[in-house]
């Protein structure tokens, strides 16, 4: 690769991206006029606005049930109140308080105490939902203690006690946090979020542009017959944006700053003046880039893939709406950055952000954010020079659109990836709602209801639907029997190691109590046994598989058998709804679309699958027999000296199951 | 010089089946020749130009360009080709000479050079009112002129043009006939495809005929003539076509 070609499409592109008018007045004036204007405007609109709200005053209607000294004292200092109209209460009164001619009506009332001293019950009415009605009952209230306080002194010096005991405790406050940290606070809530918009937004300026513009302007052809390489087209590229990215963000942040600056120095808050450490906005800076960077590959491959701008433009919006709502993540005060936390990509630098402004964060925070998001980042990479070099993918053509008649001519088009997410993403939403629901009423029929419902029964109506064999399409073929003498072996030695590296998952990122807690409730349902396994076991390594490793994995088998064995184990990962358990059910996937593939039987997997969650089941369920302490001490923790044995075991019978099953005894829907 | 030989593209359809874009073909293109390959839309001319131009991959066999192979040295291949169609969209936003400098340096020509080789052609071209203005403003004929300019800046010995007068008016589609004339005066190899059967007739020293991806013939104009016993290259064309018509339903009753 030659970095200098980059460096030449890097030039030529920026050139061409400043010369356009539109992206120069999104990118640079737009922020430099509109910040100024929003939050200096805004402030002074509402200082004037709270100012008018106390010059126009209220009309109050008082009814005195009392009618002593001292309720007739409460009324007449209510009439001080400036701009304040103190009328009687008349029988029209609720009429006018309904027209919003009266803003509050205060009904004083009297009362006994214990001792039998008289005290007062003041109700004051309004509607709290009103800035103007809230202000009132403020005024209102505080005039009335004040009142209070005041009869409370002439009486005590009138009964000869000291009228300091009033002020008996003083409460008086001792800040130890900075000026400086209370901005941080407040500027953690939402400059993250901010950030996080504005390098979206200026990575998205250009980046559909970039690639799907040139397909669509016809002069991607032109630049892949000169002699630059693909990588360094994209390696240019990706620069652009990165630039374009960063820019937005720094103007549109000098432009906030400095509005905001202006507008604390006419406040003369404590805040006025004060900066921010030259050491978090260097920190800040630096793990910017990798979120920069990672926002470049991610639309830099949409726009690859797309055909054109507008199609590379629908594709982005899911994904900003992504990125917003993990950006909200700083706006919640009880979040902080944790090691766990540090890999969520857009949530990890939200936090972090928040966690520099107020200068409380750990080093390896930072470095797990950047290195998990740097990784993705090189994954998003790659697959965009993956897609660049795809010629399907460059030079795609408008595609034959579908519909019902061409599914009922060639009912196999159906299986493409496509229709497949589309298909996953349904059959998420109704487990996430559905599925829920049915568990919460009750566990042990909600679990059985969706796994023959939700997962199972589907996937069988669309193909009787579609009019295909299911016996052909979800691989239900007998397997050979001495291939199944080994599937026990890989289960059990698989479970071991799946749950060993749960456990050294738990102790880096230690799961929550609660979820621990759930988890152990399921096996602990007040079922019988076999009831429980049946729940737990055998209708999942059915239905399950029938799902992924039968009917999901077949929309992805056009390109390559291995890439749809590892999408439908990612699916399979993501259907769990569970992060914590993510990367031992995807190993777990992985393994089971090996079986089924290799074997060409469905059997196999679904075998596989029901030793696996037995296992587990068992282990819980008989935790007190002596040979199940032999592998775990409390039936969840797994011996760690296991692993060696497990891992053998493993390697052998996989082995072993790869020999007696030969490759090409399956065959892809064509 | 192009040697082309036994190259073949398959493309999977959305139904899965494949399809033969490029079926075994075989043709050769010496130096100072120029060579047509003359076919109707959707015989494959564009996919074995843009086979050529290594922007795809063959399926099966192979070509050379100037002696490197396409799928081991592709680098080596595009610069010894310049590349040039009658779609080729232009970037709006910079001036002539900077696009053509801009390909210039992609092929790591020194800026001296470019300028030089820019003068040499704009004099040449009568391109020197409108080099540095935006492209975007420019007519098509003007842009066609910098696209030639672009496809010749690193001077190749071999040019390729795929359809490079589709889409132009008269007097611009002239400009490139008489382009390809040059390019063959200077000893470079040319091919060109064209649907258009008096392109091929006047500017082709042979003529090799495309369908279904498939060659029907490969000669100069007469030896087509001598063997279809036709003169008009419309009438040889459907000679052609209907020969292989036939010989596709024969093999089809053995069956």
């Amino acid at each position: 690769m030659n970095f200098k070609h980059s460096l030449v499409i890097y030039r030529k592109e920026l050139r061409e991206v400043l010369r356009d008018k539109r992206t120069i007045f999104t990118t640079f004036i737009l922020p430099i006029i509109l910040y100024p204007f929003i939050i200096v405007g805004f402030n002074s609109i509402m200082i004037r606005q709270t100012k008018s709200l106390e010059e126009r005053g209220a009309t109050v209607a008082v009814q005195d049930s009392v009618n002593n000294n001292i309720s007739r004292q409460f009324i007449q200092d209510l009439m001080t109140i400036k701009n304040y109209t103190i009328i009687p209460y008349t029988k029209t009164t609720p009429r006018l308080y309904e027209d919003k001619d009266i803003q509050s009506i205060v009904t004083i009332c009297d009362s006994l105490g214990s001792d039998g001293t008289q005290f007062f019950k003041v109700y004051i009415q309004y509607d709290k939902s009103k800035d103007q009605s809230r202000m009132v009952f403020n005024k209102l209230s505080e005039q009335l203690s004040q009142t209070e306080k005041e009869l409370q002194k002439e009486f005590l010096q009138s009964s000869g006690i000291s009228p300091d005991f009033l002020n008996l405790i003083d409460i008086r406050e001792r800040d130890t946090s900075s000026a400086q940290k209370k901005m941080g606070m407040i500027l953690g809530m939402f400059l993250p979020y901010i950030i996080i918009m504005m390098l979206f937004a200026g990575a998205s300026i250009v980046a559909a542009d970039l690639v799907a513009g040139e397909k669509e302007r016809k002069t991607l052809e032109t630049l892949l017959v000169s002699s630059v390489g693909r990588l360094e087209i994209v390696c240019g590229k990706y620069l652009t944006i990165i630039t374009l990215a960063m820019l937005n963000m720094i103007v549109n942040l000098f432009s906030i700053s400095f509005s905001l600056r202006f507008m604390l120095a006419n406040q003369n808050t404590e805040m006025a003046g004060v900066s921010l450490p030259v050491n978090a906005i260097l920190i800040l800076l630096i793990a910017m880039i990798p979120l920069a960077t990672l926002f470049a590959a991610i639309l830099l491959s949409i726009s690859t893939f797309s055909r054109n701008i507008k199609e590379a433009r629908s594709y982005e919006q899911p994904l900003l709406i992504i990125a917003m709502l993990l950006g909200m993540v700083s706006f919640f005060p009880a979040i902080e950055i944790s090691n766990l936390l540090a890999l969520i990509p857009v949530v990890n630098i939200a936090l972090l952000f928040k966690a520099v402004l107020i200068n409380e964060y750990a080093f390896s925070h930072i470095l797990i954010t950047i290195f998990s998001t740097l990784l993705l980042d090189l994954i998003a990479i790659l697959i965009t020079i993956k897609l660049f070099q795809t010629e399907s993918v460059l030079f795609r053509t408008e595609e034959e659109s579908g519909g019902w008649k061409v599914l009922k001519r060639k009912p196999k088009t159906f299986f493409n990836p496509y229709n497949g997410i589309f298909y996953f993403s349904i059959a998420l939403i109704v487990l996430y709602y559905l599925g829920s629901y049915w568990q919460v009423k009750d566990l042990f029929s909600g679990l059985i209801q969706t796994e023959i419902i939700i997962i199972a029964l589907p996937v069988l109506l669309i193909l009787k639907l579609l009019r295909l064999k299911p016996k052909e399409v979800l691989r239900l073929k007998t397997p050979k029997w001495h291939s199944f003498l080994f599937i026990p072996f890989i289960a059990i030695s698989a479970q071991i190691i799946a749950s060993i590296i749960s456990q050294l998952i738990n102790i880096i990122f230690p799961f929550p109590e609660k979820y621990l807690e759930a988890l152990s409730n399921l096996y602990k349902m007040n079922e019988t046994p076999w009831k429980v396994f049946l729940a737990i076991a055998l209708l999942p390594g059915i239905c399950e598989e029938l799902l992924f490793r039968g009917f999901l994995i077949r929309f992805f088998e056009k390109y390559s058998v291995r890439w749809a064995v590892v999408i439908s184990a990612i699916l399979f990962a993501v259907y769990h709804l569970d992060p914590f358990r993510f990367i031992p059910v995807l190993l777990l996937g992985l393994l089971l679309g090996y079986l089924a593939v290799r074997s060409g039987s469905l059997y196999a997997s679904m075998f596989a699958h029901i030793i696996n969650n037995g296992m587990a089941f068992v282990l819980v369920t008989f935790s007190n027999a002596g040979w199940v302490k032999f592998i775990a001490k409390d039936g969840e923790n797994i011996n760690y000296w296991l692993i060696a044995p497990a891992l053998i075991i493993f390697c052998i019978s996989l082995y072993a199951f790869h020999k007696v099953t030969t490759k090409g005894e399956d065959k892809c829907v064509e | 010089m192009i040697k082309v030989e036994n190259l073949s593209k398959v493309f999977t359809k959305k139904d899965g089946t494949n399809f033969y874009a490029v079926d075994r073909i075989n043709f050769n293109a010496g130096d100072g020749e120029i060579v047509c390959l003359l076919g109707v839309n959707g015989a494959g001319k564009t996919t074995t130009m843009r086979i050529l131009s290594t922007v795809f991959q063959p399926s099966e066999g192979t070509a050379e360009i100037q002696g490197w192979d396409i799928k081991k040295h592709p680098g080596k291949v595009r610069e010894n080709i310049g590349f040039l169609s009658g779609d080729t969209g232009l970037y709006d936003r910079l001036s002539g000479r900077e696009f053509i400098t801009y390909f210039g340096r992609l092929y790591s020509i020194e800026d001296s050079v470019i300028a030089k080789r820019i003068k040499e052609m704009a004099d040449l071209l009568d391109m020197n009112e409108f080099l540095d203005k935006k492209i975007g403003f420019l007519s098509s004929g003007m842009k066609q002129k910098v696209s030639i300019v672009r496809s010749i800046i690193h001077d190749p010995p071999v040019m390729i043009f795929d359809e490079p007068t589709a889409g132009l008016d008269i007097l611009t589609a002239r400009n490139i006939v008489s382009f390809i004339r040059d390019c063959k005066q200077r000893g470079k190899c040319v091919l060109f495809s064209t649907h258009i059967m008096r392109e091929a007739e006047r500017l082709a020293d042979r003529i090799v005929m495309i369908h279904k991806g498939k060659i029907l013939a490969d000669g100069t104009l007469e030896d087509l003539r001598n063997i279809s016993t036709q003169t008009d290259l419309d009438d040889i064309f459907v000679f052609y076509i209907n020969q292989y018509t036939d010989e596709m339903e024969l093999r089809a009753n053995e069956f």
